[in-house]
């Protein structure tokens, strides 16, 4: 694969990764999914209720072929919880892939750095490729990297708020600094702030809300994933210098005005 | 045998494996995460692993989220 997204020793072609809540429908979802072109889906994990229809999920996503199932540890409040959910979300999905997200209070959903990493070295020892959910942090980011974690995944704002990258100056420097992939986690909200992200550098984006709460989430599934494509080869091809005067595309021979320039 | 299935008071007659648990709940074993006090059991050992009096079971399933 030429331009693949590398997380542990698992190539991806595709470089965006879709979140699975909070749409109207399993069907909703599921098209949405396969609009998208992901092959890394997020999932969560609930209790069992006996007598209480299970939304199947599974067996439709498992259906889809190519596509890894990632179980986050949403709802876990210290790095002891995220680890048993991580241990719960491997036996239920066969997936190595955690994606650790340890966020304590559910007003802001900001995440605890200090328990992510106390969870990702456990996480880490035992085997898993850790997606850590994270604060656009780049001193974190480099501890998350040194400990082993398959990629780091900073927010571009509070999750769900569709506020944007409202994190952009940090992110440059996460990515700027980081030798494991940059995926940019939360708070996106149109397809130009996932562009934006692989203009500068980012590696893949986590798209959850933005598309789930679009009206047409098929479809705004598939302008994702063009965006994300458009933004890549962008930043493959070099974006051109900025200037503060312009910089004149044709040639200022002043013919036309006898001699002066125009 | 008296457990706690989800939090919530579980009355079980008998000996009883996870297995059992689980197929007396209705839950698909292949589909169930299963943690006894704490600690998450590998799925191959549902068949094996005893319960007793008092224990805490949660019983997980996958949904739907970001």
């Amino acid at each position: 694969m030429a331009d693949g997204l590398k997380l542990g020793d698992r190539i991806f072609s595709s470089r965006l990764l879709l979140g699975t809540g909070k749409f109207s429908s399993t069907d909703a979802m599921i098209r949405a999914v396969r609009a998208s072109g992901a092959e890394l889906v997020t999932v969560a994990l609930r209790r069992f209720h006996p007598g209480r229809p299970v939304d199947d999920v599974l067996a439709p996503l498992a259906a889809i072929e190519g596509l890894t199932l990632v179980p986050n540890t949403s709802g876990a409040r210290d790095a002891g919880e995220a680890v048993r959910a991580a241990q719960l979300g491997r036996e239920l999905c066969g997936s190595p892939f955690v994606k650790l997200e340890i966020h304590p209070n559910p007003h802001h959903l900001l995440p605890d750095p200090i328990e992510t990493y106390e969870a990702a070295k456990i996480l880490v020892g035992e085997g898993f490729l850790v997606l850590p959910y994270m604060p656009a942090d780049p001193v974190l980011a480099r501890r998350l990297e040194d400990l082993g974690c398959a990629a780091v995944m900073p927010l571009g704002a509070a999750i769900g708020s569709g506020q944007g990258l409202t994190t952009m100056s940090m992110l440059k420097l996460i990515i700027r600094d980081a030798s494991v992939p940059v995926i940019v986690d939360a708070g996106l909200r149109s397809p130009s702030d996932a562009a934006l992200t692989m203009e500068i550098g980012g590696d893949a984006v986590l798209v959850n809300s933005a598309i789930a709460a679009a009206e047409n989430p098929e479809l705004m599934a598939s302008a994702f994933a063009a965006a994300v494509r458009a933004g890549r080869d962008a930043w493959k091809a070099g974006l051109m210098p900025q200037s503060d005067v312009a910089v004149a595309t044709s040639p200022l021979t002043g013919f036309l005005a006898g001699g002066e320039a125009g | 045998m008296d457990l706690v299935v989800n939090g919530e008071a579980y009355r079980h007659d008998g000996q009883a494996t996870i297995a059992d648990l689980l197929r007396e709940c209705h839950a698909e074993a292949g589909r169930t995460a299963v943690m006894v006090n704490g600690d998450v059991l590998r799925k191959g050992s549902f068949e094996t692993v005893r319960l007793s009096d008092g224990d805490h079971v949660e019983l997980i399933v996958i949904a739907a989220g970001g």
